[in-house]
């Protein structure tokens, strides 16, 4: 390795040496510094031109452009976010109140169903207590019905039992008085 | 082979000669490689700005990068005064980075490693410069010599400094770029004659440097193409913008 160095060492020497021996920097001839200067301004001046006139505009055109086409979406996307969200309560609200209309609507039929009822009850109650007084009535009256037949009953038997016992025919009127009184005495005990 | 590392460099008329008043302005290889790199700038940029489409192909997006790229730099060091310059300082980087491009290619010549080219771009970017600071500001220019906050006592010395160093600004500028370019191209050539010379056994450690050299050169080729174009931005800056 350090032979390897070594020789390169001596390579670079002599290389070096033998380009020094040469001519010098070819940049430092001056035979075409004009020419360079002159080609280098006429193409320079050229490009300035062409790159200032044509495309620099064109790409500053591009960009612009693009720059606006993004900026645009995102107005319109922030517009249209707007909106949506705007929508969004908008439907929030509706549902809202459609929330409360449902309870409002559920507590007004549970009153109105609670009052039907309720009046319905009272008609019913009524109506069954009629029935009662008039069932009363009727169990009244045909009680006094029933006690009249059996005075009659009485009277009838009575007479006939004391006809068939005596062979005498009473007063139909003293057998009636009779059943009557015995009848107005014992009336508490049956009815 | 060449085998003279410096004979790429060496300027050869290509065609008739051309002699007005006397000067020779023959067509040469320097001149061809100014011709094919502006054609090439020309023609990506027609190809980048041909489709307007609102999303780029990649040509497109490349010249776009470009574009912003330099506004970029431009706006970032000269401000938003420097931007009537844009289509000049946009035009210089996109040449001079071409043109060392160009002669990273193998057989070609590197237009940008002659100090005549590059010492003619940076005299005009100097004049050019003085001119704009002496229509901006007129006498009050001169300020720009004497530094702000400089103790009475050293400003004599300061302006001197100040003086020397903005005439300097062309030589500094031009042979800047043109050393970087001659310095690595013939480094190139030295270790591509090393590769030929240690022949198949010992050429193999030359050949890799040659081929680091390679990437190494090409962000050299972009890096001078860079600080040509933000140097000259960074005196339009003191041109346009009078900070003393």
């Amino acid at each position: 390795m350090k032979s390897f160095l070594g020789f390169l060492v001596a390579l670079v020497a002599t290389c070096t040496g033998s380009y020094a021996a040469e001519a010098g920097m070819p940049q430092l001839d001056p035979t075409y510094w004009a020419s360079q200067a002159f080609w280098l301004i006429l193409i320079f001046t050229i490009l300035y031109i062409s790159i200032s006139k044509f495309y620099l505009p064109k790409i500053k055109d591009n960009l612009d452009n693009r720059e606006n086409k993004i900026k645009e979406d995102l107005e319109n996307a922030s517009k249209f976010k707007k909106q949506s969200e705007t929508k969004l309560e908008e439907y929030e609200s509706i549902l809202e109140n459609a929330k409360k209309e449902v309870a409002k609507i559920m507590i007004e039929s549970k009153k109105n169903l609670d009052n039907d009822i309720q009046s319905k009850k009272v008609l019913i109650e009524k109506e069954i207590e009629s029935e009662i007084i008039k069932a009363q009535k009727e169990i009244l009256d045909l009680k006094k019905n029933s006690i009249s037949s059996i005075q009659n009953i009485a009277e009838n038997i009575a007479s006939k039992i004391i006809e068939n016992l005596s062979g005498d025919k009473l007063n139909e009127s003293s057998v009636k008085a009779t059943v009557e009184d015995i009848s107005k005495n014992n009336l508490g005990k049956y009815l | 082979m060449a085998s003279n590392p410096m004979q790429q460099f060496t300027v050869h008329k290509i065609g008739p000669e051309i002699k007005i008043a006397g000067i020779d302005l023959s067509f040469t290889n320097a001149s061809l490689f100014m011709l094919i790199s502006a054609t090439a700038i020309l023609l990506f940029l027609f190809l980048g700005s041909k489709d307007k489409k609102i999303i780029p192909n990649k040509i497109q997006l490349i010249a776009e990068l470009f574009y912003t790229f330099v506004a970029k730099m431009i706006s970032d060091t000269a401000g938003s005064k420097a931007k009537p310059y844009f289509p000049f300082i946009f035009s210089l980087f996109m040449f001079v980075l071409f043109c060392n491009m160009v002669g990273m290619l193998p057989y070609s010549f590197t237009v940008t490693s002659h100090i005549i080219v590059t010492l003619i771009m940076a005299l005009f970017i100097f004049i050019a410069v003085t001119i704009i600071g002496f229509v901006k500001h007129g006498f009050k220019y001169l300020s720009i010599f004497v530094p702000s906050g400089v103790p009475s006592v050293l400003l004599p010395l300061i302006t001197i400094i100040e003086i020397i160093s903005y005439l300097s600004r062309p030589v500094s500028l031009s042979v800047r770029l043109f050393a970087n370019m001659m310095a690595g191209h013939t480094m190139l050539k030295v270790f591509g004659g090393f590769v030929v010379s240690l022949g198949i056994l010992g050429g193999w450690l030359p050949l890799s440097f040659s081929v680091a050299l390679t990437g190494l050169e090409i962000l050299v080729a972009f890096l001078q193409a860079y600080v040509f174009a933000i140097l000259t931005c960074i005196y339009l800056n003191d041109a346009l913008n009078l900070h003393h």
